[in-house]
């Protein structure tokens, strides 16, 4: 526990030194904040922008509060995944390629404790951004286009925060296996794009899926949701993040024994 | 043109966008070493508004080891 502690305060004051926490919270909160903004001028952007002939009027039905919610949440869905990947992919490989961890492990330090303040560390950042940014979507949606229902919203939040660290768990994953940057990003962003695509494709047979998190979080938003599956996804998606945890910790160990 | 726009709420995103180019820029100002040239990454950042800093941050930053 003292260890854990110890490598939790170290993981959080790298994340400092690398500014992660300013600018992935601050990213966040721009993507959730422009949702409503880019919604509510659309008539007017499209108005300067485009060169519509002379008399063309387009109307649009303003989209009602839980629809632009919907909307930012899909939008975290591509930009905000990608962030995420990019701000966590080298969490564990970048230490193994620049010998930080060598150094660590010639001393009696737990592998479970080492990987569990990175995954904490991680949890706690993809948390308090995720929170800030859909704290800022939900007060712009409220202050320029509507109301939103709020046990909705919260509910969809909570879904959406657990996809957020489901993908965060399989980018921890995926940095304990491979060294190349790129390869680790382009692998973890893959696969959970992957995922939530497949359920798009096939919901029926995919409900349990963690890639139905997403796509339930926006069925909350726009009506009362009556989806099945919903506790299956749940429960596989937190099963999930306890083998991607326990394969991580498995592979800093089977690296290590390499070296 | 006589769209008013809502400056109060348009402004933290302004400030949001400053912050981060400022963090970067003195990010940049302080590294001993980048991946890549300095001077095209100041361009980056000034330029390319939001995605200019992140892309600093992610691909431009070595982490000082």
């Amino acid at each position: 526990m003292r260890q854990f502690r110890l490598f939790f305060r170290k993981e959080m004051l790298e994340m400092g030194r690398s500014y992660k926490w300013l600018w992935v919270p601050l990213v966040f909160l721009m993507l959730g904040v422009m949702q409503p903004i880019v919604t509510r001028f659309m008539p007017e952007i499209l108005k300067s922008a485009g060169n519509m002939p002379k008399g063309m009027t387009i109307t649009m039905e303003p989209p009602s509060g839980a629809e632009v919610m919907a909307q930012t949440l899909s939008q975290y869905n591509s930009v905000g995944l990608l962030i995420l990947v990019l701000s966590l992919m080298t969490m564990i490989s970048g230490e193994r390629q620049s010998g930080v961890s060598q150094m660590i492990f010639s001393k009696p330090v737990s592998f479970v404790s080492y990987t569990a303040a990175k995954w904490m560390s991680m949890l706690s950042l993809i948390t308090v951004s995720f929170v800030l940014g859909y704290a800022g979507a939900w007060y712009y949606t409220a202050q320029m286009i509507g109301p939103v229902d709020a046990a909705a919203a919260v509910k969809a939040g909570l879904f959406y925060l657990l996809w957020m660290w489901f993908a965060g768990s399989l980018t921890l994953l995926v940095s304990s296996l491979l060294n190349p940057a790129a390869g680790i990003a382009f692998v973890s962003l893959g696969a959970a794009l992957l995922l939530s695509l497949m359920y798009g494709m096939i919901p029926e047979y995919l409900a349990w899926s963690p890639g139905a998190l997403p796509q339930l979080a926006i069925t909350f938003l726009q009506r009362e949701g009556g989806d099945t599956g919903k506790a299956g996804a749940l429960a596989i998606s937190i099963l999930c993040m306890a083998v991607f945890f326990a394969g991580a910790v498995s592979m800093v160990k089977y690296k290590k024994s390499k070296i | 043109m006589s769209t008013d726009i809502p400056w109060n709420l348009i402004a933290p995103l302004i400030v949001i966008q400053l912050i981060l180019a400022v963090v970067g820029l003195i990010s940049l100002y302080k590294a001993a070493s980048t991946r890549g040239p300095k001077w095209l990454w100041v361009i980056i950042i000034l330029c390319g508004n939001l995605l200019g800093s992140v892309a600093y941050f992610v691909i431009g930053r070595k982490d000082a080891s």
